[in-house]
C-alpha cells in the first residue's frame, strides 16, 4: 500500500472530525429530547409519532457534517 | 385506497318510545358514528339513561368485585353463552355468588390479617427467646430502663467497661448480636451511644405477657391452625370459581354490553317526547340504516341524511384492500388522518418493505425474520395489532430475502461467492456453489448503494410533496403551489448529486443519460472543489422564487431541511453496509476458530465454543439489532422526511355504536 501524502492524511483526518463530532454533538441533544419523548410516549402512546419527530430533530447534524466528511474523503 | 371512506351526516329523530328499539337496532347495524350532544338548551335536553341502567350497572358492580375476589380477570370461558341463559341465572347466581364469595373473601382476609400479625409477633420476640425473661419483666421499673434491639458487633465489653452498674443480655447470630441492655435512667444516654456506635437498632417488643419462647411456640400453632382455614377457605373459593368462572365472565360482557347501550341516550339530545341522534354513516350504507329502521321502528323513527358544512369534520376510516390494510397500524400508532386527508397507507405498503429489505438484504436473515412474523401471526390470534404487526415483518423479511438473494447474494451475514477485492473471504462457495452472482458487491460498492438511497429518497419525497400538494390545494392554492417549490428544489438537489456522482455508479450514469438527458453533466462549474451542476442550480434558484411568492421569507430557513432530507436517505446505505459489516467482523473473528480442527479434545471444545458464540453474536448483534434498527429506520423515514410533507392527523378515527361478543351469544328462539 503506498503511503499517502500528509494533505491526504489531514483531509482524511478532517473527514473523521467532521462526522465523530458532528456525532457526538447529536447524540447529546437526541440523548435529553430522547428522555423526555420516551417519557410522553409513555403518558399517551399515541404521542409516538410526535416524539420521534422531535428525537431525530438533532440528526441534522451528523447528516451535515456526513456531506462534510465525504467532501472531504472525496478530495483526498 | 388513498382515500377515507366516504361518510353522510345523518339524523335519526324519533319518539320516545322508541328509543330502545332504535339503540337496539343502531348498536346491531354497528354504522353509526354518533356525535355526542354536549351543549343542551331550552328546548332539548342531554338524555336520560333507560329504565334498566342503574340495576344492571350495579349488577356489573358486583360481577366485577367478584372477579377480582376470585382472580378470574384473565379466565377465557372456551364456549359461549347464550344471553337468555344469562338472563335466566343470573339474579339467582347473583345472591349465591354472593353468599359464597363476598362472605368467604371477608373471611380470608381476616385471616390473613391475623396471620400477619402473629408473625409480626414471632419475628419481634424471637431474638430476645434466648434471655429467658418475661416480656412483662423488660420495662415495669420507675429507676432502670431496658434497651433491647439488634447490634452489628457485640458491645458488653465497651458497655461494662464504660458503666458500672449495667446488667447486659446478649446472643450472638449469624450476622449480628441481639441485645437486652437494662441499664439506670440517667446513664441510658450514655449507653445508646455504645450501642449506636455499634450500628444499634431498637426492637420494640409487643405488649404481650409471658415467656417469649412459650408465645412464640403458642403463635406457631395458631399460624398453622388459620392456615388450615385459610386452605379450607381456598378450596371452597376454587369450588365456586370452577362453577362459576365462566358463567361470571360471559354475564360480565353481556351486562358491559347491557350498560353501554342503556346509557347510550346520555350521548344524545332529548325534549319530553322525542330524541334526536346526530351522527356520520359510510355514504354507501346510509340507505341500510333507513331501512332497517323503517322496519323495526316504522313511522315512530325517522332518518335523514343533512347536508355537511364546511366546517364539519367527519371521522375517517381507513379503506384500504386486506393486503395493504396491515399497514394501518403504522398510521394508528400517530394521529389519525383528517377526512379530506390523503391516506398514506399503501405508500408505507411499497415503501417500508423495500427500505427494510434493501437495509438488511440477507436471504438467511430474511427468511428467519419471514418465518418470526408468521409465528407471531399465528400465536398472537387474540391481538389486531400484533397480527398486523407480524403481518408487517413478514412482508420486511420477504423483500430483504429478495434483496439478499438477487441484489447482495449472501445468506447469514455469509456471500455466495467471494468479493473480488478479498478472495480469500468465507463465502458459501465452501459448502456449495450457488450461481448467482451479486449485483452490488456490500462491502466494496458503498457509493452504488448511497447513489440508490438518493434515488430512493428523491422518489419518496415527490410522492410526498405531491400528496401535500393535494392535501392543502382543498384550503389553500397559493400552499399548494408552494410545494411546487419544495419540488423544484429537491429536484434541483437531486440533480446535483448525481452530477457529482458522475459515471461513478451505475445508478447515477442511467439518471443522468434517462431523467437529466436534457442537461449534460459537463454543464456545470466549480464551486470550492465541487462540481456544481447549473441546471440543478437553475431549479434550486426557480424553487426558491416560487417559495417565496407563495409561503413567505419565512419558508427559506428550511432550506437546508429539505436538503438534509434527502442525504438523510443515505441511511438506507449506511445500515446495509454497517449490517454486513458487522457479520463479517463476527465471520472473520470466529470461523477460524470454528473450524480450527476436530483432532484432540481441546480443539473440539474450541470448534464448539467458536460455534456457539458465533451463532449468539449473529443472532444477537446482527439478527436482532440489525432488525431493530432497519425497522426503526425504515420506518422513521416514513414518519419524519414523508408525513412531514403532507401530513396533518388530528382526525377523529370512525368509531361506531357498536359491540363485541366474545364470550355470550344471542340466539333467536
Amino acid at each position: 500500500m503506498a503511503v499517502p501524502d500528509v494533505g491526504t492524511g489531514l483531509a482524511l483526518v478532517g473527514a473523521g472530525i467532521a462526522i465523530g463530532v458532528a456525532g457526538l454533538g447529536a447524540g447529546i441533544a437526541q440523548g435529553q429530547i430522547g428522555a423526555a419523548a420516551v417519557g410522553a410516549t409513555a403518558e399517551d402512546p399515541k404521542m409516538f409519532v410526535r416524539s420521534m419527530i422531535f428525537t431525530v430533530l438533532p440528526e441534522t447534524i451528523v447528516i451535515l457534517g456526513f456531506v462534510v466528511a465525504f467532501f472531504l474523503y472525496g478530495l483526498a | 385506497m388513498l382515500k377515507p371512506e366516504e361518510m353522510t351526516r345523518a339524523v335519526v329523530v324519533g319518539s320516545m318510545d322508541s328509543l330502545d328499539a332504535t339503540i337496539e337496532c343502531l348498536y346491531e347495524q354497528g354504522i353509526l358514528h354518533l356525535i355526542d350532544f354536549t351543549t343542551p338548551d331550552v328546548d332539548f335536553k342531554i338524555g336520560q339513561p333507560l329504565s334498566k341502567a342503574s340495576a344492571d350497572s350495579q349488577k356489573l358492580l358486583k360481577l366485577r368485585s367478584m372477579m377480582r375476589v376470585l382472580g378470574i380477570e384473565e379466565h377465557k370461558p372456551k364456549e359461549k353463552m347464550t344471553v337468555s341463559a344469562i338472563d335466566k341465572r343470573l339474579e339467582q347466581a347473583l345472591v349465591t355468588l354472593d353468599l359464597n364469595t363476598t362472605t368467604k373473601n371477608e373471611a380470608k382476609q381476616k385471616i390473613q390479617s391475623l396471620i400477619r400479625e402473629k408473625e409480626a409477633e414471632i419475628r419481634a420476640l424471637y431474638p430476645f427467646a434466648s434471655f429467658g425473661i418475661a416480656i412483662e419483666d423488660y420495662d415495669s421499673y420507675d429507676n432502670v430502663t431496658c434497651l433491647t434491639g439488634i447490634c452489628r458487633r457485640d458491645p458488653s465489653d465497651a458497655l461494662t467497661s464504660k458503666i458500672r452498674e449495667i446488667e447486659i443480655f446478649t446472643e450472638v447470630r449469624k450476622s449480628d448480636v441481639s441485645v437486652a441492655v437494662f441499664v439506670k435512667n440517667e446513664l441510658k444516654p450514655e449507653a445508646l451511644k455504645i450501642l449506636s456506635d455499634r450500628e444499634f437498632q431498637e426492637v420494640k417488643l409487643p405488649k404481650l405477657t409471658g415467656d417469649p419462647k412459650k408465645i412464640i411456640s403458642a403463635n406457631q400453632e395458631q399460624i398453622s391452625d388459620l392456615k388450615m382455614d385459610l386452605r379450607r377457605i381456598e378450596t371452597d373459593l376454587e369450588k365456586v370459581r370452577k362453577q362459576f368462572a365462566d358463567f361470571i365472565i360471559s354475564s360480565e360482557e353481556h351486562l358491559s354490553i347491557e350498560v353501554m347501550k342503556e346509557e347510550t341516550p346520555l350521548r344524545i339530545a332529548a325534549t319530553e317526547n322525542t330524541f334526536v341522534m346526530d351522527g356520520w354513516v359510510p355514504r354507501s350504507r346510509f340507505h341500510e340504516i333507513q331501512k332497517t329502521l323503517n322496519q323495526r321502528c316504522g313511522v315512530h323513527v325517522f332518518v335523514e341524511a343533512i347536508a355537511t358544512e364546511k366546517d364539519d369534520e367527519p371521522p375517517t376510516r381507513l379503506m384500504n384492500s386486506k393486503l395493504i390494510r396491515p399497514f394501518e397500524l403504522f398510521i394508528n400508532m400517530g394521529s389519525t388522518p383528517k377526512y379530506k386527508e390523503i391516506d398514506p397507507t399503501v405508500m408505507l405498503f411499497i415503501t417500508f418493505p423495500l427500505f427494510f429489505g434493501l437495509m438488511i438484504g440477507d436471504l438467511g436473515f430474511g427468511m428467519a425474520l419471514f418465518l418470526a412474523g408468521l409465528a407471531v401471526r399465528l400465536k398472537m390470534k387474540g391481538s389486531q395489532v400484533m397480527k398486523n404487526f407480524g403481518t408487517i415483518v413478514m412482508a420486511g423479511g420477504l423483500m430483504a430475502s429478495i434483496f439478499g438473494l438477487f441484489v447482495f447474494a449472501e445468506a447469514f451475514g455469509v456471500p455466495f461467492h467471494p468479493p473480488p477485492l478479498s478472495a480469500d473471504e468465507y463465502s458459501w462457495e465452501s459448502v456449495a456453489y450457488i450461481p448467482i452472482h451479486p449485483m452490488i458487491e456490500k462491502m466494496e460498492n458503498v457509493n452504488e448503494l448511497l447513489a440508490i438511497s438518493m434515488l430512493a429518497g428523491w422518489a419518496h419525497l415527490t410522492v410526498g410533496l405531491v400528496f401535500g400538494f393535494f392535501n392543502t390545494i382543498h384550503h389553500s392554492l397559493k400552499h399548494a403551489i408552494g410545494k411546487f417549490g419544495w419540488l423544484l428544489m429537491l429536484l434541483g438537489l437531486f440533480e446535483e448529486t448525481m452530477v457529482i456522482a458522475g459515471n461513478a455508479t451505475i445508478t447515477s450514469e442511467f439518471i443522468n443519460s434517462t431523467l437529466f438527458f436534457a442537461f449534460p453533466t459537463d454543464f456545470a462549474m466549480d464551486f470550492a472543489g465541487i462540481e456544481l451542476s447549473i441546471p440543478a442550480l437553475v431549479f434550486i434558484i426557480v424553487g426558491v422564487v416560487v417559495l417565496l411568492a407563495t409561503e413567505g421569507g419565512f419558508a427559506l430557513t428550511e432550506l437546508t431541511g429539505i436538503f438534509t432530507n434527502l442525504i438523510s436517505y443515505a441511511r438506507l446505505a449506511a445500515i446495509a453496509v454497517g449490517k454486513g459489516g458487522m457479520a463479517l467482523a463476527f465471520n472473520t473473528m470466529l470461523f477460524p476458530m470454528m473450524f480450527n480442527g476436530w483432532d484432540t479434545a481441546g480443539e473440539i471444545v474450541i470448534s464448539i465454543l467458536g460455534a456457539v458464540l458465533l451463532v449468539v453474536a449473529q443472532l444477537f448483534f446482527v439478527f436482532f439489532l440489525g432488525a431493530l434498527s432497519a425497522g426503526i429506520q425504515a420506518i422513521r423515514l416514513n414518519y419524519v422526511e414523508f408525513f412531514l410533507k403532507f401530513f396533518e392527523g388530528g382526525g377523529t378515527e370512525f368509531s361506531p355504536l357498536t359491540y363485541e361478543r366474545k364470550y355470550s351469544v344471542i340466539t333467536t328462539e
